[in-house]
């Protein structure tokens, strides 16, 4: 290597409760991927490289310039990942709504776990168990002791294991922030402070969303998307169905609004919000067109899953962090 | 970032926390937490040595955040302020932890008093820490004044500023002035004559060179801040005028309860069951006679239509049941033997004069029937030809706990009192708060009876809640002297805690608009960011509560504020 050829960037992927979207997004940076690859070396990236993680303990700490940790944390193994990452990482970043707050697993935080466990491995449908067989973390089997990792309790975002330099929100992120993003690192371009969101903006979703918008935000009924009749132009809020929008960073490129599907708030919450399903219950509290108490508990009720609507990437990571397990 | 120096001080309030509170283990478990540089007990922290203690340590220590722990922050917190004002600090660098009220008055373990008030001070500790420097700022005060509604009530009030050179717009929507007063004819508790009373008011109000009167006029919207509003009074044929004004008093009265809602009185359907308001007029014109022209011989005087009964009032109306004695009264000196039945629930003749009045009515030969005004009201129905009377009510008498007929020519109502329709779209255009039976709410109901929680804005009179004349007339010169006082110092004060707007953070979304109970948001379409009026705003935090993004702050009530005392009170729990 020449004095003057820059070294590789030091590029890892990996994914901890997560679907693959992330990964996927990854993927989607296409032709641009040439890019990347000029500039980084992918030393470790499950989904599309067969290395082990025997491999990643041999490196020495420090090793990895940047890694995209997406998915939440659930089990032993993401959270023994975590740490492991974390040793090995310059810059961690946490990738996706999952990495970022806690994401979709992130709602099994309004359960818990033995209650997933009876309905997984002994109630739902399509189960026969009879001998009412449940996951252990270990099991002899005539070669030896098996091992699996410990399904835990409590969902959580990266940052509530390790110590997290950035974020990337989005379920999954948009590709061209990834890119815009890589290519800063590439470049020696100057960080953000340790902590910042990035590849998303300050503000809110609405600020770039052109649908039409009045202080005219009265709510006597709350309609699922395929009660209105959508006429593409008019804000959701002020049709009467729940767009995570105003509470959530924007930086998506509005897909699902101009997609005529309401935001669920994937991008989390702009900064020094902490809790974006208060802030959004918070608001959407004011908009209740009523004065008279039982119409205002009809009216609320009219919401479809409020849980699951306003915490539906945030769970985890928000105040709220999960439902409260009675301990005796 | 400066360093954070904060001074503690527990009160012992003499015995009042003392006893309930170990102050001394307080102080000292204070004394632990980062930032706390001295924590101190004192016998009395508002009396003159205890806020020299402060001033002295600050000084001394070069403090720059104070935390009390004493009694509510509403007795004594601009006591403490004014302290660190004197001793150099800005004001709002200071946070008061209430021991008292929310503490040692409502244990009775000592134990767990402690620990409570460890926890409440430490909360405010941690809130103290982010407190930010807040600058005082005041207006200048246009000394015209807009008085909305011409009754016993805004004349008082007009009149009394006029007579003192300044200038009042009197804004009334009926041709006349005189409200409801005007609409009387004797009134209680010395039977003398209303209209003796206001026509004189009348006149004065109407050629008074201070007081530009508007009659059937209507203002929709006051906009500005307290000593600069503006409006424009609505008149007939389009007339429009524009004013400008430092102070309101809102002074629209009340209007009668419709009987019609109360199916067994079969009030419209009997021509001669009446309401109190339209006897009033029966009496004025000196016709007191039946639908067919005849002398009633039987009148009976039905108290609490509407009052006193969840189903529609929960409220006495207070007026009602000396004006029925009175009533009594008027009917004996015009049918001197007729009958007289005065059907009630529990007379309230309370007020100067008025127990006098009850007395003297219970001596002219009028039969007290007493009811449950809770339960059924009596039922009213036509008697049959063979009956001489009119009417019959049937009803339980509660003292004898006998089911009674009475017999009637004549029924009088004595209907409630109550709001206006249209009193919630007054309420809007001047930024006033109604309570639940849309009657206008006072900044403190005891203590400062007449302002209301948007500067420069009064209610008086019965708007307020039902009132007699004395009352009304009180309240309508108590408005007008508080704003002689400002006009006389020229300029006013206003709230330094308001809510502010971070344009980088603002999306546009505009929720915060229509909950600002003081039209003082409005959105700037250029920017696409919502704009807070610093001086019409009170800081009342609906908005920084409905701002989704987290882009509006209420200045002194910041999320990061509030959270942080929040895991303060925590802190201290979780060590118990």
């Amino acid at each position: 290597m020449s004095d003057n050829e820059k070294p590789k960037l030091k590029l890892a992927v990996y994914w901890g409760a997560a679907c693959g979207g992330c990964c996927v997004s990854v993927l989607d940076v296409h032709e641009k991927l040439f890019n990347v690859v000029a500039a980084a070396d992918l030393v470790f990236w499950p989904i599309a490289l067969d290395i082990k993680y025997k491999d990643v303990e041999a490196m020495p700490d420090g090793h990895i310039d940047v890694t995209l940790f997406n998915g939440a944390i659930r089990n032993s193994e993401n959270e023994h990942m975590a740490h492991l990452l974390r040793k090995k990482t310059k810059v961690l970043v946490a990738y996706g709504s999952c990495a970022h707050m806690g994401g979709i697993p992130g709602l099994a935080n309004f359960t818990t776990k033995e209650e997933l466990f009876r309905r997984v491995y002994d109630e739902s449908e399509s189960t026969v168990n009879p001998d009412k067989i449940r996951p252990q973390t270990s099991f002899t089997v005539p070669e030896g002791v098996l091992h699996i990792p410990e399904f835990y309790n409590d969902v959580r975002a990266l940052d509530q294991v390790v110590d997290v330099d950035y974020y990337l929100p989005g379920c999954p992120p948009q590709t061209e922030r990834l890119v815009d993003v890589f290519m800063a690192i590439v470049t020696g371009a100057e960080l953000p402070p340790k902590g910042s969101v990035v590849g998303a903006y300050d503000k809110s979703q609405c600020d770039e969303c052109e649908r039409k918008k009045t202080d005219n935000k009265k709510i006597k009924a709350f309609k699922r998307p395929w009660e209105i009749q959508d006429d593409g132009e008019t804000c959701f809020l002020e049709q009467g169905v729940i767009c995570m929008g105003p509470a959530t960073r924007g930086g998506c490129g509005v897909r699902c609004i101009k997609g005529n599907a309401p935001c669920r708030g994937c991008y989390g919450p702009p900064a020094d919000v902490t809790d974006p399903g208060a802030k959004m219950m918070s608001a959407i509290a004011t908009m209740i067109d009523s004065d008279d108490e039982d119409e205002i508990v009809e009216i609320v009720n009219q919401v479809a899953d409020p849980a699951g609507t306003f915490y539906r990437f945030s769970l985890p990571g928000s105040i709220l962090r999960r439902k409260i397990v009675q301990t005796v | 970032m400066e360093e954070i120096r904060i001074g503690v001080y527990v009160c012992w309030c003499g015995t009042n926390i003392a006893k309930m509170v170990d102050v001394e283990a307080v102080a000292k478990a204070m004394r632990e937490i980062p930032g706390v540089i001295v924590a101190k007990d004192y016998k009395y922290m508002c009396s003159d040595p205890g806020q020299e203690l402060i001033i002295q340590d600050i000084k001394e220590h070069n403090l720059n955040r104070v935390v009390v722990s004493a009694c509510s922050p509403r007795i004594h917190e601009l006591t403490f302020r004014k302290a660190l004002e004197n001793a150099g600090l800005n004001p709002y660098m200071f946070e008061m932890a209430n021991i008292r009220e929310h503490d040692s008055w409502v244990h009775t373990d000592r134990a767990e008093a402690t620990q409570k008030a460890k926890a409440l001070v430490a909360g405010a500790i941690n809130r103290v820490r982010w407190h930010e420097s807040l600058d005082k700022r005041s207006v200048e005060i246009n000394p015209a004044t807009l008085i909305i509604g011409g009754g016993i009530a805004g004349i008082s009030a007009a009149l009394e500023i006029a007579d003192a050179g300044k200038q009042v717009y009197l804004v009334e929507k009926q041709s006349q002035l005189g409200g409801t007063v005007a609409k009387l004819d004797l009134l209680f508790p010395h039977l003398d004559s209303a209209q003796q009373l206001i026509q004189p008011k009348i006149n004065r109000a109407m050629n008074h060179l201070s007081i530009q009167c508007f009659l059937n006029a209507e203002i929709r919207e006051v906009f500005g801040y307290i000593g600069n509003f503006e409006a424009k009074v609505y008149q007939k044929d389009d007339l429009e005028t524009e004013i400008q004004f430092g102070n309101v008093i809102v002074a629209t009265g009340l209007k009668p309860f419709d009987p019609s809602k109360i199916d067994q009185l079969n009030y419209k359907r009997l021509p001669n069951v009446i309401t109190s308001l339209e006897l009033e007029e029966k009496l004025l014109s000196g016709n007191l006679v039946m639908d067919n022209g005849k002398d009633p011989k039987h009148i009976a005087l039905i108290h609490c239509i509407g009052s006193r009964n969840k189903n529609h009032h929960e409220y006495c109306s207070r007026t009602c049941c000396n004006t029925a004695l009175k009533y009594s009264n008027q009917i004996r000196s015009a049918f001197p033997d007729a009958a007289i039945y005065e059907i009630y629930s529990d007379i309230r003749s309370f007020g100067k004069g008025c127990e006098e009045l009850y007395t003297h009515t219970a001596r002219q030969d009028v039969m007290f029937l007493m009811y449950d005004q809770k339960g059924e009201v009596p039922k009213i129905t036509e008697a049959r030809h063979s009956e001489k009377v009119n009417m019959m009510l049937e009803f339980r008498e509660q003292l004898s706990g006998e089911h009674v007929e009475v017999p009637a020519d004549l029924v009088v109502l004595m209907v409630a009192m109550e709001a206006h329709e249209n009193a919630k779209e007054i309420a809007h255009a001047v930024g006033v708060s109604m309570c639940g039976n849309s009657f206008y709410i006072e900044k403190h109901p005891k203590l400062d009876p007449v302002a209301t929680t948007t500067g420069g804005v009064y209610v008086v009179g019965s708007c307020q809640s039902p009132k007699d004349i004395p009352d009304s007339v009180s309240q309508a010169r108590a408005a007008a002297a508080r704003i002689m006082a400002d006009i006389n110092f020229g300029s006013v004060e206003v709230e330094v805690t308001t809510a502010v707007v971070n344009e980088d953070i603002c999306c546009g979304c505009q929720t915060c608009i229509s909950v600002c109970p003081y039209t003082a948001i409005h959105f700037d379409a250029e920017k696409n960011v919502s704009v807070v009026n610093e001086i019409l705003c009170k800081g009342c935090g609906t908005c920084g509560s409905a701002c989704p993004t987290g882009a509006i702050r209420s200045r002194h009530f910041t999320d990061k504020q509030i959270l942080s005392q929040i895991e303060g009170l925590m802190s201290m729990q979780l060590q118990h």
